[in-house]
């Protein structure tokens, strides 16, 4: 320590010397700071000050911050303040514009483009690629480019080939399945627990055996389920990465379209196009959640963020795939498909919309809204592209709405939930509602000016369903266990009158058969799967029956079968499905090992125009007749190949069994000796001296008698 | 399909308190002999169900029983360590195998002078198969067999004696079925037609031909001794029995939903029915209803005429078979 305290003391005595010996040193002469003669600098700017440098404007600084856009109306100087505030209001969204320049011909009209330069680069880039192909009235569509692209566009090489187009690959006759002579339909299966997968073809009348043909079947085809597309074409597999679509008559893979997570898909009814749903965040410029493709290209055309809780399927699809629609809070956003984008680039402004749904055969759209402030809630349908109202009906004490189309588009049923008292909670701000009875609203489309005609039910309504192609609906009402089914039917130009009730019943789904009349009332999973069959015709109940706890019920598409199934999903055991004749009538048990799934193949809408199909319908009994006896033919082959099976399987059995029995009475001294002598082929051929005769008493009844005392 | 319970009117022997693990019926067919999960193996007249008689001396569920072809000793094995032969006129018990695990499986071979058992792999011990020379009052006496044969991998969950004392077929817990040499012990043949365990092995009146129910809800038959698989019979519940007529073409399959599995839902996904094939089309022809557990062991009455079945619920059931039964005849 003490050396340490010494040498601190020394150097500070240097210092002050050395101070000292400075000022006497330059105090009174100016130092020399220019470079001697022979100095090379080797210094360059950069290196000194680099970072100034890079701060300095260049000339093509500004170039990269500016967009041309194309296509902007041509206008005179007294309508281009007006032309400035609109194109200023649309491009402001993408940051700071810097600077705004019209030119103008000789005529001070102007070019019919302009440059816009924003403040940084990045502005730019996103005005071009949201306003490229916006459109400001019919005849402008802006064509919007970068400044900094001009060059690349004006300097084309002379050697550029425009992309050749990609040769037309040939996929086959993805309809094949249609040309099965004998309209058998197809089915796909999921079993194993999701294991496998596979097609089958309803051969229920041709094979011996009653089973269906195997198409294809392939383990892990899918990883969740499987999906047709709605006019049967393609099977859609859901993977971890994306979706596949598989068609032909082998199942070759179709395309593949890529989408991480996917869980949810829905297609464009007529087929063009899918919309895929996955939940997993992906991080990207564009919006992933949901995804539309066009299925035949295997382009994306547009992405969607999902931001609010919704239900399946978000977006809507019109009946021909021109138009899709989503709902957002007060605002019904309808897209078209050729340009996917906004119909008219603005959504529909409906002040609390709740729900809509498109006619499935016309591009007729309805929705509701509540009431708000004394103004009734009301159902509207408009027409679409043109936003017109065909009709609306407003209604009182709406608790809430579910609207049901028919499938030919011909009726309307909106199923209101009226309430007597409604009553806000105060802790949650919801309301409440008591003394809740339904409405049935009937809006007959096709009738001039749209009439419409109102069902009461004062029970809970479980279930709903229109007849496909007919004029009658079904609902289910009442508390368990006094459960009926109500039928209705909507006269043309009359009244809608009351059918028929089944009352005490057990059921919980309404199942009409594809082409109409026949219907499938099913009590399912907690009503243990209760089935009645009844013709809708003359209100007859065809069958009674049940498949024990059975999950799911499916109807051929053209209304001639009936699968119910026990779903793995929904129950552990007893998984498998059995095939119904439209009557009612078991055809087939089919037991799979945790069975999951079955869809019935779509078939696309008949080619036949209505009069054929009526000119069909005239003469039924002559094919009839013709099918009968095919049938009859088909009925007699099936005994036939049966008992030739038998009798096959009886004749290996025979031969099999003679060599046994030869076999059996050479070992016959073997059997003796290890039996000590004793022959036991027979039961009863012990020699007649070996009978020990032997009385057995059985106790046949105990009586007990009280016999009176004296 | 007929309905063969109308047509059928049971008998129900009712001696045991617990469920009903193995029957048997001797050779002529007069008795029955029965053991449960409770300590006590019955026997009983075929004929009207009264019962002759209990063999006491068991300390633990009874898994299997057998009777030699002159009813004169009945075969006893246990899950309390023990295999025990009883005299069966007296009931007395002659002799007690003490082994150090529970006896799966036991029986008497052709002549009835050798038996078998065959005991779980639990606790240390491995699972082997014992084989005794009854008339060997030494090897009886100090319980050591005349053979062992030690059985690596799966368990035996079901065994018989071949016929003519030559091997002895063993079911596994596996699903495989082999072949055990009683000389050398060796495994002779061996197939794995099952996916499940082995539930139950019989053989057909002139041993030709094998039957095995298995878990994986089929019964096959089998040839005895190539083990060629020949026929398959399926249901949609595990099988735990299954029994070749002597008399006709036919099979009868039983068991159903494992008491441990059944479900909370409904009694009748159980499916506890007693099922009758074809033993050639392996087609289904008819159903038995009654018990309300599912059936752990069936017979068939050596003559053809009558059938038993024990069940989980602890009751035997013999079934005489009515006239309609033997007018039924598959078309071919």
């Amino acid at each position: 320590m003490a050396a340490d305290k010494g040498e601190r003391e020394s150097r500070r005595q240097k210092r002050s010397e050395s101070s000292v010996d400075g000022q006497s040193k330059y105090g009174d002469e100016e130092p020399d700071f220019s470079d001697p003669e022979d100095f090379i600098d080797d210094v360059t700017d950069d290196e000194l000050l680099g970072d100034l440098l890079k701060t300095k404007p260049k000339d093509t600084d500004s170039i990269d911050n500016v967009i041309i856009v194309d296509n902007i109306p041509v206008v005179g100087p007294e309508r281009l303040p007006k032309l400035q505030n609109v194109v200023k209001k649309i491009y402001e969204k993408f940051g700071k514009i810097v600077n705004e320049f019209y030119p103008t011909a000789d005529d001070d009209k102007t070019k019919g483009y302009l440059f816009i330069e924003y403040s940084n680069p990045q502005s730019a880039v996103d005005a071009v690629k949201s306003t490229n192909g916006y459109k400001l009235d019919k005849s402008h569509t802006f064509a919007v480019n970068l400044f900094s692209d001009y060059d690349k566009f004006e300097n084309v090489k002379d050697d550029w080939e425009p992309p050749q187009p990609k040769p037309y690959k040939d996929l086959g006759n993805l309809r094949y399945w249609l040309q099965d002579p004998d309209c058998f339909d197809n089915y796909s299966v999921i079993y194993e627990g999701g294991e496998k997968t596979a097609i089958f073809q309803n051969t229920v009348h041709l094979s011996s055996v009653r089973e269906p043909s195997l198409v294809e079947e392939r383990a892990r085809w899918t990883e969740t389920y499987v999906r047709w597309s709605p006019q049967g074409t393609y099977l859609a597999t859901l993977h971890q990465k994306g979706i596949a679509l598989w068609g032909g008559p082998n199942f070759d893979q179709i395309m593949r379209f890529s989408h991480p997570g996917v869980q949810l898909i829905d297609f464009s009814p007529c087929e063009r196009f899918m919309i895929t749903f996955s939940p997993v965040p992906v991080k990207s410029e564009e919006p992933q959640s949901i995804v539309i493709f066009d299925i035949r290209t295997g382009q994306r055309k547009r992405g969607f963020n999902c931001e609010a809780q919704a239900t399946w399927p978000i977006f809507k699809w019109s009946h021909d795939g021109k138009f899709f629609a989503r709902l957002a809070p007060d605002t019904l956003s309808v897209y078209e498909t050729n340009t996917f984008r906004l119909l008219d680039n603005k959504s529909l402004k409906i002040d609390g919309i709740r729900d809509f749904s498109w006619s499935p055969s016309d591009n007729y759209l309805a929705y509701w809204v509540p009431e708000e402030n004394d103004i009734p809630a009301r159902v509207t349908i408009i027409s679409m592209p043109g936003r017109n109202e065909m009709c609306v009906r407003n209604l009182f004490n709406v608790a809430d709405c579910r609207m049901h189309w028919q499938k030919n588009g011909d009726f309307l049923c909106v199923k209101v939930d009226r309430y007597s008292k409604a009553k806000k909670s105060e802790d949650t701000g919801q309301w409440k509602y008591s003394g809740i009875y339904y409405n049935f609203e009937l809006f007959r489309i096709r009738e001039k000016q749209i009439p419409v005609d109102k069902v009461e039910c004062k029970e809970n309504v479980l279930a709903f369903a229109w007849e496909p192609n007919g004029n009658k609906f079904a609902f289910i009402h009442g508390e368990n266990p006094r459960i009926s089914v109500s039928f209705y039917i909507v006269r043309p130009q009359g009244k809608v009158d009351s059918l028929k009730v089944f009352e005490r019943r057990t059921a919980n789904h309404l199942f009409w058969s594809p082409t109409g009349q026949f219907i499938v009332l099913a009590g399912l999973r907690n009503m243990n799967g209760v089935l009645e069959f009844i013709d809708t015709a003359d209100m007859t109940v065809m069958n009674q029956t049940e498949h024990f706890m059975a999950t799911d019920v499916e109807w051929d598409p053209t209304g001639r079968y009936v699968i119910t199934g026990v779903s793995w999903w929904g129950h552990k055991v007893d998984n498998g499905y059995w095939l119904w004749s439209f009557q009612g009538r078991l055809l087939q048990k089919q037991q799979l090992d945790r069975f999951c799934q079955l869809l019935w193949r779509p078939r696309p809408p008949s080619l036949l125009a209505s009069e054929e199909i009526k000119e069909i319908k005239k003469n039924l009994k002559k094919y009839s007749q013709r099918f009968e006896a095919q049938d009859r033919l088909r009925q007699s082959t099936v005994s036939t190949e049966l008992l030739e099976k038998r009798r096959q399987l009886m004749l290996d059995f025979e031969r099999y069994r003679q060599n046994k029995e030869d076999e059996f009475n050479d070992m016959k001294d073997r059997r003796i000796a290890l039996r000590d002598g004793v022959d036991t082929d027979e039961l009863d051929n012990l020699p007649d001296d070996e009978y020990d005769e032997e009385v057995v008493e059985f106790l046949l009844k105990v009586e007990e008698i009280i016999l009176d005392e004296e | 399909m007929c309905d063969l319970n109308e047509i059928l009117k049971p008998i129900l022997l009712h001696g045991h308190e617990r469920a009903i693990t193995q029957i048997k019926y001797n050779r002529e067919g007069d008795l029955i002999f029965s053991a449960a999960k409770d300590n006590q193996p019955n026997v009983w007249y075929s004929l009207n169900g009264e019962r002759l008689g209990s063999f006491k001396g068991h300390n633990g569920a009874v898994w299997c029983i057998d009777v030699n072809w002159d009813t004169t000793k009945v075969l006893t094995g246990s899950a309390d360590n023990s295999c025990k032969l009883w005299d069966c006129e007296t009931g007395k018990n002659l002799n007690t195998l003490d082994v150090k695990n529970a006896v799966r499986t036991c029986g008497f071979s052709y002549s009835g002078n050798l038996i078998m058992y065959s005991t779980d792999k639990t606790m240390g011990h491995p699972c082997e198969i014992h084989i005794f020379d009854v008339g060997d009052p030494g090897q009886m006496k100090s319980g050591e067999p005349c053979m062992i044969i030690p059985v690596a991998g799966p368990k035996i969950t079901s065994a018989i004696w071949g016929p003519y004392e030559e091997y002895i077929i063993a079911g596994l817990e596996s699903g495989e079925i082999c072949h055990f040499d009683t000389k050398t012990g060796e495994k002779l043949n061996a197939v794995k037609e099952h996916s499940k365990q082995i539930n139950d092995l019989q053989l057909s009146l002139d041993f030709s031909m094998l039957m095995s129910a298995s878990k994986d809800t089929t019964a096959k038959l089998y040839d005895t001794t190539t083990l060629k698989h020949m026929k398959t019979y399926k249901t949609e519940r595990p099988v735990n029995s299954a029994a070749l007529s002597p008399l006709q073409e036919h099979v009868v399959l039983g068991g159903g939903q494992e008491a441990m599995e059944v479900t909370t839902t409904s009694t009748r996904v159980g499916k506890f029915d007693a099922r009758f094939y074809h033993l050639i089309f392996e087609e289904e022809f008819g159903r038995v209803k009654g018990h309300f557990g599912p059936i752990n062991s069936l017979a068939f009455h050596p003559d053809g005429k009558s059938y038993s079945s024990g069940g989980e619920d602890g009751y035997v059931r013999v079934h005489y078979f009515d006239p309609e039964y033997f007018d039924f005849r598959f078309e071919f």
